[in-house]
């Protein structure tokens, strides 16, 4: 056997797309390793020593702000197609459910609920998406839910 | 706030009114059609000849058309889910070759999918050589193959590309059996990537088209990019409605050379093969027959005006109309003519 | 002198609003260059091919330079080539800095963009036919050098490349598209995905999900306060632009321009790669490397010269071979045969004219964005001030149309966003790198088709060292610029290791 037949590799075209993916695969696989050895190990021996803690962990949590922003962008992707497909392709199912999320990812957001804030938030919650609307939807007929 | 609130909701009614109100076109298309083709590029034929078909469709029946170019595993899920007419679909072979190639993302379209109107013929599909290259026609690689020569072939590989490649194959089967072996593929995607494996030496013969590589074939035979048509294989009949100034400089007469009887690649020992890069619409199953009709008979009355066919031509498109009915038992035949030369390759 | 009579005031005029518009779509995140020509295109049937092409080519120079907006206020690139202007473009805007880098962006994409149009105009003819001496094997040796920035882009260098590892993996999830030569087959999903993920992930949602997306989130955990006051007050604290930035930036500029116009020129490998490589050579042969990723100018020009030496570049293959050399000029060909010409090897040669008037309309889009962008700045950069309970939905909002309308109405593209931004969110309190995982996620397509192709053609791995010469030279290039990763990592950790003995 000569040395360059070391090299050879036959690809089979039909089995060509999982070529590559099995490369990443192992080169993933060594790379987990090699951190678990060079970084994990370490890590978690100082958590365990008290200096470091878990991620997570740390530092505030605004955990109204964080799952709030989750579900109302949740409940916004999923209304948007359903609303859409009642007035089918005119960018409508978008702009009627931007409003109300908008005005209620802003009210989230707000730390202070008085008339001026809420007034601010809620004309910015009407005029962004109209206009936005207007503009690509109208102006330049992109397709919008 | 609750003035925001109030506010909010008028406005919202008004706009809801507004896009009401503008539904007044005689048709039972909604307002808004989306076309939405099986090709993700805006640049590419498919595009091309779609738009050209939605500005008539739109003037004739009074309503927007949009064309988008979301690709064929998108559009196809699309046309699937949606059976009211607001989204149909425009396509050309690919959509059963995908399917007789065997490939991911396509179903049998005469089965998951209803077949509309034929609209137009790329005629453009071509093969070529490199202008230095030793074999001076189709007969030459075939003979040269049958001599245990390899030919590699540059193709994107899975339809309407290969099916040239599929063609050739299956001549030398038939003509030297035992011999198909030796036409090789090489698996390329765009036309670029086409036209560099064989500027790297890498392809005797590519799959390309007329428009993307007339001026190539006009290079001096010095330059290393220089190339020469071997075949069309668009039918004789379909060349022949070209333009008579054809493509660049090439013109209509030039290019009949490199199409049948000129050129023959034999599809079963008697007839040549052919094939017609050909559009036309899919729709959901479910469609009502009404909006077919209507869609049969705002083209009909299109193509009958003549003028659609004048853009067509001017944009190397050559116009080829077939109300639903008619183009579905075309398309089925056609299908199964092909179906004959993949099987027998197998 | 033909094409002077194609240059009227209509000429020029379309020449500005198709830059304004460009600019406001690159400034819009999600929404690109090429979706502005794509959506422009449909109003050129009603002009004559010069006018036509006055206005697309003032949207593809105003959409790839708007992207720079985003990017530097909003640390969102607002398109894909603008990702490593972010880098050092967001750090300074918290430094205060936000409208001195907007300028030097500015600057730099107008140096970028004339210079390409230079090398277009005088030497597209002879570039294209060094173009095509690059093939596959070429092609994976430049991806793979771009590829190098991961080295010395991470903070940790082990979880820098498992994130870039990561990133790869995530775009090979789909189909090996026919369409870049695969076999069509599905990997790395499971049957029912295939309705939705046949295409794999779309790059753009992607991007502004794990940045824009992912930095709410972020915000959100730590409760949204304002800061516009600081704001306020730190936009005048900054150091303010004055022409000397560029003074030791003469080298980068020209490098830069010269990369970005080189990755164009190549057909296939994309904007992004171009201002990915120049960054990479900018940090491989700064001064001072460790002020790279914190707010120095001479990323932001080597990212935005590139980008924008991109437009001259991809113009040189789709004009002198017909082959466009990114997504936009691709839609370009659309607009050349809607006019009946086609675009070819002998294109500028019969159409003298033509050309003449397009590089014309190329050096009057460049200015005018350049001016246009250097006047607007001003108001521009005060969206920092805009108080976040009003900028985060708007954000949101605009990225939705932009995942939305990037493949022409795909409802996935936005479920897309809110997966790779909670994703990215998560991730990163794993100590998963965003940027090399991004950029892992930008060339990790193109490097399996050439890596793969490569070995399919020629059935041997010594192929990438012995295929030409320029496949030696781009081998040295690596070797340098791993090399100086190493180097770095090393002097990095010394002074570390220095500082921490003085603590001590």
């Amino acid at each position: 056997m000569e040395i360059s037949d070391l090299f050879q590799v036959s690809i089979d075209f039909s089995q060509s797309h999982l070529f590559f993916p099995r490369i990443i695969h192992w080169l993933l696989l060594i790379m987990a390793l090699m951190i678990l050895l060079f970084e994990g190990i370490p890590y978690l021996r100082e958590v365990r020593s008290g200096r470091k803690s878990l991620p997570f962990t740390t530092g505030s949590f605004d955990s109204k702000r964080v799952f709030g922003t989750l579900l109302l962008t949740i409940l916004y992707f999923v209304s948007m197609p359903y609303v859409g497909e009642l007035f089918p392709n005119t960018g409508l199912g978008f702009l009627l459910m931007s409003i109300p999320y908008m005005f209620a990812l802003s009210v989230l957001y707000l730390h202070q609920h008085d008339r001026a804030h809420l007034l601010r938030v809620g004309l910015n919650a009407l005029i962004a998406p109209v206009v936005a609307w207007y503009i690509l939807a109208k102006l330049f007929a992109i397709t919008l839910p | 706030m609750k003035k925001t609130m109030i506010g909010i909701a008028l406005a919202t009614c008004g706009i809801f009114g507004l896009a009401s109100a503008t539904a007044s076109a005689d048709t039972s298309f909604p307002n808004n059609l989306r076309i939405v083709i099986g090709s993700k590029s805006t640049g590419g034929d498919t595009y091309q000849n779609t738009a050209i078909v939605a500005e008539a469709l739109a003037r004739k029946l009074g309503i927007n058309v949009k064309v988008d170019a979301v690709g064929g595993s998108t559009a196809f899920n699309t046309i699937s889910r949606v059976s009211n007419g607001s989204v149909i679909m425009m396509f050309h072979d690919q959509a059963y070759l995908g399917y007789l190639y065997g490939q991911k993302g396509y179903e049998n379209p005469f089965e998951a999918y209803r077949i509309g109107p034929s609209v137009a013929i790329n005629p453009g599909n071509a093969y070529l050589v490199s202008k230095n290259s030793p074999y001076k026609n189709v007969e030459e690689l075939m003979t040269a193959c049958a001599g245990g020569t390899d030919i590699r072939v540059a193709i994107q590989p899975g339809g309407v590309s290969e099916i040239g490649y599929s063609a050739m194959k299956n001549a030398i089967r038939i003509q030297h059996p035992g011999r198909e072996g030796c036409l090789v593929a090489v698996n390329r995607g765009s036309q670029s990537d086409k036209n560099q494996a064989m500027f790297d030496g890498l392809a005797d013969l590519i799959n390309g088209s007329v428009q993307a590589n007339e001026q190539y074939t006009r290079l001096p035979a010095d330059d290393q990019k220089a190339m020469r048509f071997v075949w069309l294989t668009a039918g004789n009949a379909t060349i022949q409605q070209a333009n008579p100034e054809g493509m660049g400089e090439t013109t209509r007469e030039m290019l009949l050379q490199y199409v049948d009887p000129n050129v023959s690649v034999t599809q079963d020992g008697s007839r040549n093969f052919t094939f017609d890069k050909e559009f036309f619409f899919l729709f959901n199953k479910e469609m009502d027959q009404k909006l077919v009709d209507e869609l049969d008979q705002a083209l009909t009355e299109i193509f009958a005006e003549g003028q659609i066919q004048q853009t067509q031509k001017r944009s190397f498109f050559i116009p080829d109309f077939r109300p639903s009915a008619e183009s579905e038992a075309y398309f089925r035949d056609k299908a199964a003519q092909y179906e004959v030369i993949l099987k027998s390759l197998q | 002198m033909e094409f002077l009579s194609a240059l009227d005031l209509i000429y020029f005029v379309l020449v500005l609003s198709g830059t304004l518009i460009g600019i406001i779509f690159g400034a819009i995140p999600g929404m690109t260059a090429t979706m502005a020509v794509a959506v422009c295109l449909p109003l050129t049937y009603a002009l004559d091919l010069n006018h036509g092409l006055a206005l697309l080519l003032g949207l593809y120079v105003g959409g790839i330079s708007g992207g720079l907006v985003p990017a530097i206020l909003l640390n969102i690139p607002g398109t894909p080539s603008s990702i490593t202007t972010t880098f050092d473009g967001f750090p300074m805007t918290q430094k205060g800095e936000g409208e001195r880098a907007l300028k030097i962006g500015i600057v730099s994409s107008l140096f970028g963009g004339l210079f390409s149009a230079a090398v277009l105009f005088f030497f597209a003819p002879l570039l294209a036919d060094f173009a095509i001496k690059f093939s596959f094997v070429e092609k994976f040796l430049i991806i793979f050098l771009a590829l190098t920035v991961i080295a010395s882009l991470s903070s940790n260098l082990l979880m820098g490349l498992f994130s870039a590892l990561i990133g790869i993996w995530l775009s090979l999830i789909g189909t090996y598209s026919v369409e870049h030569g695969g076999n069509g087959d599905t990997r790395l999903m499971f049957g029912f995905m295939q309705e939705y993920l046949y295409d794999g992930f779309s790059l753009l949602p992607v991007l502004i999900g794990l940045f824009g997306v992912a930095h709410i989130l972020e915000e959100a955990e730590k409760g949204i306060h304002e800061a516009t006051k600081d704001m306020q007050l730190s936009l005048q604290k900054g150091a303010r632009f004055s022409v000397g930035v560029f003074r030791n930036q003469k080298i980068n500029l020209i490098r830069s321009s010269f990369l970005g116009t080189f990755i164009g020129l190549l057909p296939g490998v994309g904007g992004s790669a171009a201002s990915v490589l120049s960054y990479t050579q900018e940090k491989n042969f700064s001064k001072h490397p460790e002020r790279m990723g914190k707010g120095a100018p001479e990323g932001v020009i080597a990212s935005e010269a590139a980008n924008n030496g991109l437009t001259g570049g991809a113009l040189i293959p789709l004009l002198s071979l017909g082959i466009p050399g990114d997504s936009t000029t691709a839609v370009l060909i659309g607009a050349f045969t809607l006019q009946g010409i086609q675009v070819g090897p002998l294109f500028i040669g019969e159409n003298v004219a033509t050309w003449n008037t397009m590089m014309v309309g190329l050096v009057a889009a460049n200015f005018m964005m350049f001016l246009v962008m250097f006047f607007a700045i001003k108001y521009i950069a005060k969206v920092v001030m805009v108080p976040k309970y009003v900028l985060y939905p708007i954000i949101m909002m605009m990225c939705v149309v932009g995942a939305y309308a990037i493949n022409y109405g795909v409802m996935f593209d936005v479920w897309t966003l809110l997966l790779f931004g909670v994703g990215g969110y998560l991730a990163s309190k794993f100590g998963i790198e965003v940027a090399p995982l991004v950029i892992g996620f930008i060339l990790g397509g193109q490097a399996e088709v050439y890596f793969v192709k490569s070995l399919e053609s020629f059935g041997t791995l010594t192929i990438f060292f012995t295929k030409s010469p320029i496949a030696m030279v781009l081998w040295v290039f690596i070797f340098i610029s791993i090399g100086f990763s190493i180097y770095q990592a090393v002097k990095a950790r010394r002074l570390k290791q220095a500082g921490k003995g003085e603590e001590a």
